[in-house]
């Protein structure tokens, strides 16, 4: 966890170093020579005026540090986005960005960097992106907070707002969600707000643009403004927030130390004999206190916000339904919520993989081949080197017509599932899912990573950080190779289109399906095994359903297709000429040349997928060019249908396509070879991009390496049983599908034995150990 | 009585959070000592719940509900 948890500080986003570099020139943040970083520098240093002066830049122009700060799904990183024009990825779920990033701004004479924060409901943290946020508002790596309070949603927000005020820095606060407010038609003072939060709020709505030229304004004149001390809370907590800060020397220390006890006092960064004092202190206060300690705080800044709002909101007729409860009505529905999440589910698969994902498809080739093919001719006509043209025609556009064949029906994938993420149907999948995944160990909140790495596995794993716990984010990191990523669906496509053609939708259907169960099966022996306390937690909101806009989805989809283009433009292209080299180039009657296409067999590629043939033949492999193909695989999964193309000698003529592959895989594979080859590229390791996207989520190497070879031997294991079973024939298959029942229901009485006799391992979370009679029976 | 045996559509009062797991994040949540809660409806498998609380939709399992106490309260009171 605490190896997790230093990361981001450590590897910080694009702009942070100059950050670092820029706050240490002038002095604000690090003041590193001092023996005692507490936070409150301000004071104690005599920074407390003449701020103006120390943000002077080189060039004249002062520079700031602006931190977005707010609960998540409240739209900063749309706010972001307006301030300094680029284009992050935003969603409507809870938990869209995992990781800060950073932007320029100019107000006026001002140069701002902008940075976009994890999303917080608190600065008590429990995941380790909200880590992110809180690492940084403690190091006051800011000079402004900007806080973005989603006005529709006012109480809860002001919850967070009152802990940055706790601070002690120039905080502004963008109202967010103005419309929504409107729509309702509740009514919001907000000049009296800023009057009783004592920090200048600007109504805007972040998502029409529309505020934002007034908050850039108010940021110009507010930057440097000293917050000047207010009493936030009740007399009787503000005199206990006193005790304590005259240990701390801190406001914001001293809060913490009282909310989160001796967590917080131990992250502190005082001496030995202060914190020996703030636990007598903390103690002394537990045992004056009448009600539950924890609640003390949270409690009277509930208060004091519900004051506020009541003086500064009149709300509108609350018992109206609102769109969302309309929608949800169905959505969520007791019977139809999960027929109708099967159903959407199904439909943007069907969409992107049947009839309109072909039609796209189809035109799409077209006009590649025709570009190619112009190309191509050039080429010939130039009369180079037999090498060079064979390296262009083969290797280059060879192997990109057949990946980027597949890209409409990847970004119709990938327009279907922005669209539910940006209207918030994602956190209700998440919801109806729940009960389903907590059998397996996981919690609903895993179905959002999981439901990614249908698209990529890459941005899936990046997806587990908003999961609470480090062993929960390790077994869904681990278990989302398993799930068929975009890369993979070209295999079966071609695969499927060439033995199954009449049934090629359902094999195709069932790759995925075995891709589902192997994950989920691995979670359950994970949960069991090695990562014993992963507790898979839930507590999540449920967002206002949206309208996505055009921009947001289309912006969506075009990052993640230009993420696999510039990957088949890059990765993919050196794989290919790799590949390219290994196959064309062999020694025949001793000569070490370039080789024709019919060839092949004698190429260096042929050599090495012959040696490690015999491994492969008790799963299905007869044929030295599948071997060769499983392996490119590792570099990408994409390149696998290419590899097959220049394997089988079709890639050449330019004028690709995965139907042209059919005739060479029907001679090369029979249906039950085909169909373990499919279950070996789906199941074994993923490809270069999401093993390094592993790695990094997973942190240690133990953990890496254990996953690669449990992929692999699941991969050969499950291919093998495939093979082995499918060979028996049609009574072979009953014979066995009887022994796997048979072997359930055993398991299954033995398991209902263990449990009446009343183990209590079972129940998760549960503090009354032995006395849980209510959790076993109901 | 824990929020756990509120059926759907049903109001009540916080009385104590009990539970261990998530205690300090239910708090921040705003599920405090003398808040209303109203229940909005189940997950179609019975489990997790969805309830309004402070004006906005939490949902949280039934073994988080099961140890946060409550005392009813009449719908519109």
């Amino acid at each position: 966890m605490s190896e997790a948890q230093k990361k981001p500080s450590a590897k910080p986003s694009f702009h942070d170093h100059e950050t670092i570099g820029a706050q240490k020139r002038h002095g604000r943040v690090g003041c590193v020579d001092c023996v005692e970083p507490a936070v409150e520098h301000g004071e104690s240093h005599g920074h407390g005026n003449g701020r103006r002066r120390r943000f002077a830049a080189a060039d004249g122009k002062a520079a700031i540090q602006i931190a977005l700060v707010g609960n998540p799904n409240s739209g900063k990183t749309t706010l972001f986005n307006g301030l300094t024009g680029s284009n992050q990825y935003v969603g409507n779920w809870p938990g869209v960005t995992v990781e800060k990033k950073a932007g320029k701004v100019s107000i006026g004479d001002i140069d701002a960097e902008v940075t976009d924060l994890p999303g917080i409901y608190s600065l008590s943290t429990i995941s380790l992106e909200e880590e992110i946020t809180v690492d940084f508002i403690a190091a006051r790596k800011m000079n402004l907070i900007v806080n973005i309070v989603d006005a529709s949603n006012l109480e809860r927000n002001l919850f967070l707002t009152f802990q940055l005020l706790d601070a002690r820095v120039p905080v502004i606060i963008a109202l967010n969600c103005m419309d929504i407010v409107e729509k309702r038609m509740d009514r919001l003072d907000i000049a009296k707000l800023e009057q009783r939060l004592g920090v200048p709020v600007v109504p805007i709505t972040a998502s029409k643009r529309s505020g934002l030229g007034e908050l850039i304004r108010r940021i110009g004149t507010y930057a440097w403004a000293v917050p000047e001390p207010r009493a936030l809370y009740s007399p009787s907590i503000e005199a206990l927030i006193e005790r304590f800060a005259a240990v701390t020397g801190d406001r914001l220390t001293a809060v913490r130390c009282i909310e989160d006890g001796e967590k917080a006092i131990a992250k502190t960064v005082l001496s030995d004999t202060r914190k020996e004092r703030l636990t007598a202190l903390l103690d002394e206060a537990r045992n004056a206190s009448t009600i539950d300690f924890d609640m003390v705080i949270p409690n009277d800044r509930y208060d004091q916000i519900i004051a506020i709002v009541g003086d500064t909101m009149k709300k509108a007729d609350v018992t109206k339904l609102t769109s969302t409860d309309r929608i949800d009505r169905v959505l969520t529905h007791r019977f139809f919520g999960i027929p109708l999440f099967l159903i959407i589910m199904f439909t943007v698969f069907w969409l992107a993989f049947g009839p309109l994902g072909t039609a796209v498809t189809d035109g799409f080739v077209f006009l590649v081949n025709l570009l190619f093919g112009l190309v191509a001719n050039g080429i010939n006509a130039l009369g180079m080197a037999p090498w060079v043209t064979s390296l262009v025609n083969n290797a280059v556009f060879g192997g990109l017509a057949a990946v980027l064949g597949f890209l409409p029906q990847l970004a119709i994938l990938f327009l279907f599932l922005s669209v539910l993420e940006d209207t918030g149907y994602m956190a209700r999948a998440a919801f109806i899912m729940d009960r389903a995944l907590r059998k397996f160990g996981l919690s609903g909140k895993s179905f959002i990573p999981m439901l990614l790495g249908f698209g990529c596995s890459v941005p899936a794993m990046a997806a587990t950080r908003t999961l609470d716990q480090a062993e929960d984010r390790k077994i869904t990191t681990m278990i989302i190779p398993f799930v068929s990523c975009g890369a993979k669906a070209p295999i079966y496509g071609v695969i499927a289109g060439a033995l199954f053609a009449a049934s090629a939708y359902y094999v195709v259907f069932s790759m995925y399906l075995l891709g589902i169960l192997v994950a989920l099966f691995s979670a359950v022996l994970f949960k069991k095994t090695v990562l014993k306390s992963a507790s898979a937690n839930y507590l999540m909101e449920l967002p206002e359903y949206r309208m996505p806009t055009m921009k947001n989805t289309f912006l969506h989809t075009w990052e993640r297709v230009k993420g696999f283009v510039v990957k088949a433009g890059t990765v993919l292209l050196g794989a290919f000429i790799v590949i390219w080299f290994l196959s064309y180039f062999g020694t025949v009657d001793g000569v070490f040349r370039l080789l024709a296409a019919e060839e092949i067999e004698h190429s260096l590629l042929g050599a090495i997928g012959k040696a490690i043939l015999p491994l492969f033949r008790p799963i299905g492999f007869t044929d030295w060019r599948a071997t060769v193909a499983v392996l490119t695989g590792f570099v990408a999964k994409e390149s696998v249908v290419g590899t097959l193309g220049i394997l089988y000698g079709v890639a050449g003529d330019a004028v690709v396509n995965g139907a042209l592959l059919y005739p060479a895989i029907r001679a090369a594979f029979t249906p039950l070879q085909a169909y373990s080859f499919m279950a070996f590229a789906l199941l074994s390791a993923p490809c270069i991009a999401a093993l390094a996207a592993m790695k990094k989520e997973l942190g240690a190497w133990k953990w890496f390496l254990f996953i690669l070879a449990y992929e692999m031997a699941v991969a050969y294991l499950v291919s093998l049983a495939i093979y082995q079973i499918g060979s028996l024939g049609s009574g072979g298959i009953f014979t066995a599908l009887f022994l796997i029942g048979a072997a359930f229901i055993v398991f299954g009485t033995i398991r209902g034995a263990i449990r009446r006799k009343g183990s209590c391992a079972s129940c998760y979370g549960c503090s009354a150990s032995g006395a849980c009679e209510d959790e076993r029976r109901q | 009585m824990t929020l756990q045996d509120i059926k759907p559509g049903q109001v009540c009062v916080i009385t104590e959070i009990r539970c261990d797991n998530l205690r300090k994040r239910i708090i921040d949540m705003g599920l405090t000592t003398g808040t209303t809660v109203a229940v909005k409806k189940l997950a179609p498998l019975g489990d997790p719940m969805e309830i309004i609380v402070r004006g906005y939709l939490l949902t949280l399992r039934k073994t988080e509900a099961r140890h946060i106490e409550v005392v009813r309260k009449e719908a519109g009171a």
